[in-house]
């Protein structure tokens, strides 16, 4: 099963969790909503046909330098009393000139926030379930990757083609809480080099304020950046091309209503639904979206709405790879000016990962920032045997059962496909 | 090791170690298997002291894996036909780990290296060196610590790293050579040859193919202080040494029963041997032995010859032994004269009697060639253990007429089959087990060449306490080669079937450890008069001799005649 959002996962979760009228009605409903938007598309001329030839593809595309960029956890810190890293790894190829770079960034997550800013209390700093710490997770991951955007755009390389790993700018309501800390004066600048200099306010320092300026800058980017979403579980698309629809006063508010009523009732997403309509080779133009609102709505009102209402719109598109896979979601904050030709170097970079359908070198970079270098596979097996051994002669219980943890999890956590990325919106 | 210049980092020592190997991980093409390689540690040294040490160590194998290219994108590469060097695709990183046995560790303050048995074990993450080539060279050399190292090639794993040989154990102690046909056996002994008449140290050589015949070709050029001799076998002898006949029918013809013996003793008393030839004598003795059976058979019943004791059973049998030995030695003087008539450049003299001339073989300087082409096994099995059993009692006598030798035998399954395979019995395996298990004792240190070491007499093997193994593909060799030479390394015979011409692994008391080597190759040494055999060129230089012409001129009319004959009307 490798993709939850699968129109089929979806319908069976229905079959065993819904009530029996939204059981009867699930595959009816979709199917009905799929046929309207379907007659929208077309109107709108939204979808595209690729082109996909790998034998002439690739050799004529050799010569491009294309950057792929991931964040994550370095999950083996957690075997020592090292804390918790946060990385952003790059791998940058071009195969003409014979080229291939894996660069990162990374910081330790204590030495990322500003404790003297840091207004909620602190329960446990080994608490991994703890929901700060995980947004404080997600906001640093978040930001070291955009950091690494901002980061490829100054360099001396010239890149033609970036992609990122998720979206190209994330939902920032988990972070508008109150009390959530600001990065450090260090952190930040190492974040954003250019930025305010010279007296920066804890307000500077915090997530939203440095995370816009990093997303300003990536606007600016004289090549194309994607961010590219396998597992989107939003009907963004699909709402807001009915919002234009009603905008423009071609379906009437109540008929628009209630269809999102429905697309919510029955939790339909863009990837249902475009997995039903997208044949394989085909994508959906990019539209326009306000990420952060909804409509006319803000999501959640907080002190930072007015900050958030700075952040630039997004354009949102999907390519379907293959026929048994939802279509990917490409998102950028500028309308690609070669689309076709880039959407067709998505499709063909992402049929070398066929079973999973999306960009390969995502793959490579996420193995890149999950495995640090000397516990990758064949490292890993003398070093958890080591530490079992080791626990085993402390006698000590805990350290016992976390080795036994690390060494059953090992195949799970570093041979399986990389985690999915769960967007809400 | 003092003032030590600077070694490569190429890798970083892995989790679990132990004194006998360790893992590392390798930087991308910075060593490869077989290659020595060393890292830093601190061993405690039994005075309460900690010394820091350089442990040695040689790489086992390799394995290799890039855990950044998805097993899919292999897939959809081969389903779709594309390059993967026009894909985005990673290709360099391929993350490689050794596996290292530990050779020893060298004393870090010490000028002489001498490896000792690590007794505890490496650091994990401790930084892993290439150590220069003269480095491990003086390693090498200095551990093995010989009197008299002769140079055979280099480090297969690294060219400038030269292996030297132990050449006191080499000519004291027994080696076998093994590899399959072309592996490269014969080049090798050569260049020990090649060394060894450096040292002016006396060989013979038992050469069935001629492999050997460039050393007389080259004597003057490449030796000029060696004596090369080339021998072909002697069949003529003293009359003193009549009892020769003795042995030649024990080897050749059946083994006589004691009446038997008596019969033949009391004929040989009675034919006078004049000192022509041996076949002429044997003859002799025939014609005396026909005379007395026709007198055994008369109504004297053996009286007037005064053989009337003898069983007239007896006679027969030692006559046709006596015909046996005839006829075989007949036979290989002529083949082996009409190959010795091929090369008209080379003087070939006959073999001096080693009984009672034995300088004439084996003396200081020189490389005696006993050229047996063209013998059959038993013949040439015979001819070598008459001599060699005879060279061998010289030098088991208190007078020592002759030096410490060594000897070299070629093809040598011919000579010392297996015990399941030694149908004929051949006399020279007895000669030379006997030589192998006491020739330590005297000088006399054998070099066994052959290309199916399974087919070999189990008991010599067992003797040989050096091997040297080239390329060798068949299943059953290499499990011999596995299981009779402990001081093999595993996984050094892994690689047997894998190897190139003239690299092979050595193993055994004339090294330090198993070590893979690349074998130089001494072209001049080929003997140019056969050169390697090329029946293409030779059938391009071929012309018809003159019978032959004429036989296929004369064909030509006789088929007209029965052509015409099967026109004819009936
Ligand atoms: N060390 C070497 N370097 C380069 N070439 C070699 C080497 N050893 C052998 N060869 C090549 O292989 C050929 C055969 O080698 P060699 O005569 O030693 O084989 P062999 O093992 O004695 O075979 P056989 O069992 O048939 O006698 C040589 O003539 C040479 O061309
Ligand atoms: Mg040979």
């Amino acid at each position: 099963m490798h993709n939850a959002n699968n129109l089929f996962i979806n319908y069976m979760d229905k079959a065993v969790h819904g009530s029996p009228v939204v059981q009867a009605n699930f595959l009816k409903v979709i199917l009905k909503v799929s046929e309207t938007i379907v007659k929208i598309l077309k109107h709108e001329n939204l979808i595209i046909n690729l082109n996909y030839e790998p034998g002439k593809f690739w050799p004529a595309h050799k010569d491009k330098t294309v950057a792929f960029v991931d964040g994550g956890l370095d999950k083996t810190s957690f075997l020592s009393s090292a804390p918790l890293t946060i990385r952003a790894g790059s791998y940058i190829v071009n195969k003409a000139a014979k080229e291939e770079f894996f660069t990162q960034q990374k910081n330790c997550l204590v030495d990322l926030y500003d404790p003297d800013n840091e207004l909620y209390d602190f329960i446990d700093d080994d608490n991994f379930e703890d929901l700060m710490l995980n947004k404080k997770k997600d906001a640093a991951r978040i930001i070291f990757e955009a950091s690494a955007l901002v980061n490829h755009i100054q360099s001396e390389r010239n890149i033609d083609l970036c992609f990122l790993h998720g979206p190209i700018q994330a939902i920032l309501t988990p972070f508008t809480q109150q009390g959530f800390p600001p990065f450090t004066k260090l952190a930040a600048e190492y974040i954003i080099p250019f930025y305010k200099k010279k007296k920066m306010s804890p307000e500077d320092r915090h997530f939203i304020n440095v995370y816009l300026e990093c997303v300003k800058f990536i606007k600016k980017s004289p090549f194309p950046i994607y961010g590219v979403v396998e597992t989107a579980v939003s009907a963004a698309y699909t709402k807001n091309l009915l919002y234009s629809f009603k905008s423009k006063g071609i379906i009437s508010e109540k008929d628009y209503r209630e269809t999102i009523d429905t697309i919510i009732k029955y939790r339909i997403t863009d990837a249902n639904l475009f997995e039903i309509i997208l044949k394989k080779n085909q994508a959906l133009k990019p539209i326009e979206i306000q990420k952060q609102f909804y409509g006319n709505k803000i999501i959640q009102r907080s002190m930072w709405d007015d900050l958030i209402e700075q952040y630039p719109k997004i354009f949102m598109g999907y390519v379907k790879v293959t026929d048994n896979q939802a279509p990917i979601r490409i998102e950028t904050l500028n309308y690609p000016s070669n689309l076709i030709s880039d959407f067709s170097y998505i499709l063909a970079v992402s049929k070398l990962l066929p079973n999973y359908g999306y960009p390969v070198g995502l793959n490579v970079v996420d193995r890149f920032v999950k495995i640090s270098n000397w516990m990758s596979k064949a490292s890993r097996n003398y070093f958890t045997t080591h530490l079992l051994k080791q626990a085993i002669n402390n006698k000590d219980k805990n350290t016992v059962s976390l080795a036994l943890k690390i060494l059953s999890k090992k195949n799970r956590a570093w041979m399986n496909r990389p985690t999915k990325r769960r967007i809400s919106r | 090791m003092r003032k030590k210049l600077k070694w490569q980092t190429i890798g970083t020592v892995l989790g679990e170690t132990n004194i006998n190997e360790f893992f590392f991980s390798l930087k991308n093409y910075q060593a490869k298997k077989g290659d020595i390689v060393a890292t830093e540690t601190n061993v405690p040294d039994g005075n309460g002291k900690i010394i820091s040490v350089t442990v040695w160590g040689k790489i086992m194998s390799i394995d290799c894996s890039n855990e950044w290219f998805p097993r899919q994108a292999a897939q959809e590469l081969a389903n779709e036909d594309i390059d993967i060097r026009d894909t985005i695709l990673p290709t360099t990183r391929d993350e490689l780990i050794c596996k290292v046995s530990i050779l020893g560790y060298t004393k870090n303050n010490e000028d002489k290296l001498k490896l000792l048995p690590l007794v505890y074990p490496v650091k994990p993450a401790a930084s892993v060196n290439y150590p220069h080539s003269n480095d491990v060279e003086k390693l090498l050399i200095s551990d093995l610590n010989s009197k008299h190292p002769i140079f055979i090639g280099s480090l297969l794993a690294r060219e400038s790293v030269e292996i030297k040989i132990d050449a006191d154990n080499l000519v004291s102690r027994h080696v076998l050579i093994t590899g399959m046909s072309g592996s490269g056996k014969t080049v090798m002994v050569r260049r020990i040859i090649s060394e060894l008449m450096q040292k002016m140290f006396p060989m013979l050589i038992y050469d069935i193919h001629g492999d050997y015949l460039g050393f007389v070709q080259k004597n003057k050029q490449m030796f000029p202080d060696n004596k090369v001799k080339l021998f072909y076998p002697n069949l003529s002898i003293k009359s003193e040494d009549k009892e020769i006949i003795y042995t030649l029918i024990e080897k050749l013809g059946k083994p006589l029963t004691e009446p038997q013996n008596d019969y033949l003793n009391s004929l040989i008393n009675k034919v006078k041997y004049e000192e022509s030839s041996l076949i002429k004598y044997i003859n002799k003795l025939i014609a005396q032995s026909r005379d007395y059976i026709k007198d055994r058979n008369s109504k004297t019943k053996g009286a007037s010859s005064g053989m009337g004791h003898i069983k007239a059973a007896t006679m027969f049998v030692v006559n046709r032994s006596l015909g046996q030995v005839v006829k075989k030695l007949i036979s290989m003087e002529q083949t082996n004269f009409r190959h010795r008539k091929k090369m008209v450049n080379l003087k070939f003299e006959q073999l001096p009697d080693a009984g009672t001339e034995p300088e004439k073989i084996i003396s200081k300087g020189q490389l005696s060639i006993l050229y047996l082409k063209g013998y059959e096994t038993l013949p040439a099995s015979a001819i070598v253990s008459i001599l060699s059993e005879s060279l061998f009692k010289h030098r088991q006598e208190v007078e020592e007429e002759i030096p410490p030798f060594l000897t070299i035998i070629e093809e040598a399954h011919n000579f010392i089959p297996s015990r399941t395979e030694n149908k004929d019995n051949l006399p020279s395996v007895e000669t030379i087990r006997k030589l192998i298990t006491e020739g330590r004792k005297f000088g006399t240190g054998l070099m066994i060449v052959s290309q199916r070491p399974a087919r070999l007499d189990e008991t010599i093997v067992s003797q040989c306490n050096s091997h040297i193994s080239f390329r060798i593909k068949n299943q059953k060799d290499q499990k011999f080669v596995r299981d009779t030479s402990e001081t093999f390394d595993a996984e050094d015979t892994k690689q047997l079937p894998a190897l190139a011409n003239g690299q092979g692994v050595i193993s055994g008391q004339v090294v330090n450890f198993s070590l893979p080597v690349q074998i130089k190759f001494d072209e001049q040494l080929l003997n140019t008069d056969i050169g390697n055999e090329n029946f293409i060129s030779t059938v391009e230089k071929w012309d018809d001799k003159e019978t032959v012409k004429l036989r296929k001129k004369f064909a030509k009319d006789f088929s007209s005649i029965s052509e015409s004959d099967q026109r004819r009307p009936h």
